[in-house]
């Protein structure tokens, strides 16, 4: 074909798509077929003094409910001030929507109408607490609502009510939060969650299971000398340094590795994941499968096909599904790894209760084994985030010595001086340079600890070590 | 040279991470619970202002302006809440002694060396109750 016929054959082919007898896609994005008619919010001083979350269209789990067939969606989410449990021993002042981090899951359809409520129940005691966050005033942001910030979004008081309203026009999963100043701190104290809008007429593809995951952070504060709370608090500065404590899928470290979220054999799996940040990015990948469709922000006009991971920036999210191809544990986790080794895993298992063995490929630590001294938990923590790399508790060598057993070989001080200046250790003390020898001389790098941390790591050494042989599971060192 | 510091200078005070354009956004920003509800017990009125003018970049200057305000007669003693960053103010005070007009009235005579003026925001006379604040 010479190129005149082919621009010849073109221009016909074009003329046809464009003639009279053939109609225009309707744009399911048309503006003018929005709803966007503004009903004002309203705020009283009404308080509920019931139930801190409500409506047929939330989920409070990772387990996603059918959708609520109901053209109008009732929901209430109440601020609330509580400790939340974020990682093994630590006890963190969160404050929420729903009383829950994250806070439960909106589901409804394009074209749905929302109609919401919420109280400021932040001035409520926590029951047998004396300790939490002072009251203060919080707002709802729902991303999935086209409305004016100014009307909808305002901050109430404690003990005021706000209700809106507003319909869905786009599909997607799209973040809700409080946007109350300092924004940032309300994200990383808790208050999040997700709003799932499925297209108009459903998704193109069935599944078998649906799960929500929600990646967030948290920038936690140790309890200081003498306070025996034991409870920890937003790190400020940590915060604006974007250097988090934490870094978990539905607001627990590790969550999902003791309780795996179950699916079967040959079964397809739609997993609907938020990233809600606040600051930093996700690399979403499911550790044995590829994702066979991945909608990102949860809308399917935006396809890719055969993807191993998603890039998700704070507030984006994606809809991926795949096969479970075999029985077997299949690993979600952030592939930027230092945000995994924080907390950034979770489990799909055929397996009711998945042997911990699975993880060790991974270098992701067992949770099964906890101790519960808090500066022994810190040092845990510590351990399972900076060293594991080069290091095993009771699985023998590795690039650096297998530590179990460590402290009933050397003293205290010889540790402490050790981690604080290994450097200085190697040119003055016989051990350490025969420690060196023996792994091929690669010196154990300054990890430039603090005195603290130094005691949080010796002290969960100690523990580990003062364990009956049996008792601590093998991946996490057992004898 | 005198660039480079103005520019620092705006970096310091801007209001970092608050929108601070709402009216409850900026009352959020000096909301002190514990004030409020002693003030509230008292049967006493806890008032929220903008602070209209330019407001200075010193700390001193600052510090100046909430010591002018917490010291103003009818104002409650330790019941003066200012946030340079979002232009806010927030203060209590007896509706049995004075009234809300003297109270604006005293507090800009003070501010008037730092060229401020006050547009009274909103008003809680009840817990979770505000209101649009009427002179």
């Amino acid at each position: 074909m010479t190129p005149r016929t082919l621009l010849a054959v073109l221009a016909a082919a074009s003329v046809a798509a464009c003639s009279p007898g053939t109609p225009p896609r309707p744009d399911p994005y048309d503006v003018s077929r929005m709803d966007l008619k503004p009903v004002p919010a309203r705020v009283s001083a009404e308080r509920n003094k019931g139930a801190f979350s409500d409506g047929a269209s939330l989920s409070k789990g990772p387990e996603l409910k059918p959708l609520d067939p109901s053209p109008v969606k009732t929901i209430r989410l109440d601020t609330t001030h509580k400790i939340i449990e974020i990682a093994p021993g630590v006890k963190f002042s969160a404050w929420t929507f729903g009383d829950q981090v994250p806070g439960p899951t909106v589901r409804a359809r394009v074209g749905d109408r929302i109609k919401f409520v919420m109280t400021n129940r932040s001035d409520e005691a926590a029951p047998g607490l004396r300790f939490t966050a002072a009251p203060m005033m919080h707002s709802m942001d729902f991303h999935a609502a086209m409305v004016s910030p100014q009307d909808k979004y305002r901050s109430i008081a404690p003990g005021q009510t706000i209700e809106f309203e507003f319909t869905l026009n786009y599909p997607g999963i799209f973040m809700y939060h409080c946007g109350t100043p300092m924004i940032l701190e309300h994200i990383a104290s808790g208050m999040y969650g997700a709003v799932i809008v499925e297209p108009r007429n459903g998704y193109p593809t069935r599944v078998d299971r649906e799960y929500v995951i929600i990646q967030s952070e948290f920038y936690a504060k140790a309890p200081a000398k003498g306070d025996k709370s034991g409870i920890y608090v937003l790190d400020t500065e940590r915060l604006r340094a974007a250097q988090p404590t934490h870094t978990v899928f539905n607001g627990v470290h590790n969550g999902m590795v003791k309780s795996p979220l179950p699916a079967k054999p040959g079964e397809r799996v739609r997993l609907h994941v938020l990233n809600v940040g606040p600051s930093k990015t996700s690399s979403f990948h499911v550790v044995g499968t590829i994702f066979d469709r991945v909608w990102f922000e949860g809308n399917p006009d935006n396809q890719f096909r055969g993807v191993q991971t998603v890039l998700l920036g704070s507030s984006n999210s994606a809809i991926v599904e795949f096969m479970i191809p075999e029985e077997g544990s299949y690993i979600m986790v952030d592939h930027h790894f230092a945000n995994a080794s924080q907390g950034a895993i979770g489990l799909i298992s055929t397996a009711v209760k998945p042997p911990v063995q699975e993880l060790e490929h991974h270098n992701m630590p067992s949770v099964d084994a906890t101790p519960t001294d808090p500066e022994a938990v810190r040092g845990q923590l510590a351990f399972q985030s900076k060293c594991l790399a080069c290091h095993s508790i009771g699985q023998g060598k590795k690039l650096g010595p297998d530590l179990a057993g460590v402290t009933k070989h050397r003293d205290v001080a010889w540790l402490t001086r050790w981690l604080k200046s290994p450097e200085t250790m190697l040119k003055t003390d016989e051990h350490a340079k025969a420690m060196l020898k023996e792994f091929n001389n690669i010196p154990m790098p300054n990890q430039s600890l603090t005195d603290g941390e130094i005691r949080e790591f010796i002290k969960y050494f100690q523990w580990y070590d003062a364990q009956p042989a049996g008792t601590v599971p093998h991946s996490a060192g057992g004898h | 040279m005198r660039l480079a510091g103005f520019l620092s200078a705006l970096l310091v005070s801007a209001p970092v991470l608050a929108c601070g354009y709402c009216v409850e956004d900026k009352i959020a920003s000096v909301y002190d619970h514990a004030a409020i509800t002693r003030a509230l017990a008292q049967k006493h009125r806890v008032v929220f202002f903008h602070v209209e003018g330019a407001l200075p970049y010193s700390l001193a200057s600052q510090r100046d302006i909430a010591s002018s305000v917490a010291s103003t007669p009818g104002v409650d003693a330790g019941s003066a809440r200012f946030k340079p960053e979002t232009a806010t103010l927030a203060l209590a005070y007896d509706p049995a002694r004075t009234s809300l007009a003297a109270v604006q009235a005293a507090l800009e005579k003070r501010l008037a060396r730092h060229k401020l003026s006050l547009m009274a925001l909103q008003i809680m006379e009840r817990p979770g109750d505000l209101k649009t604040a009427k002179r």
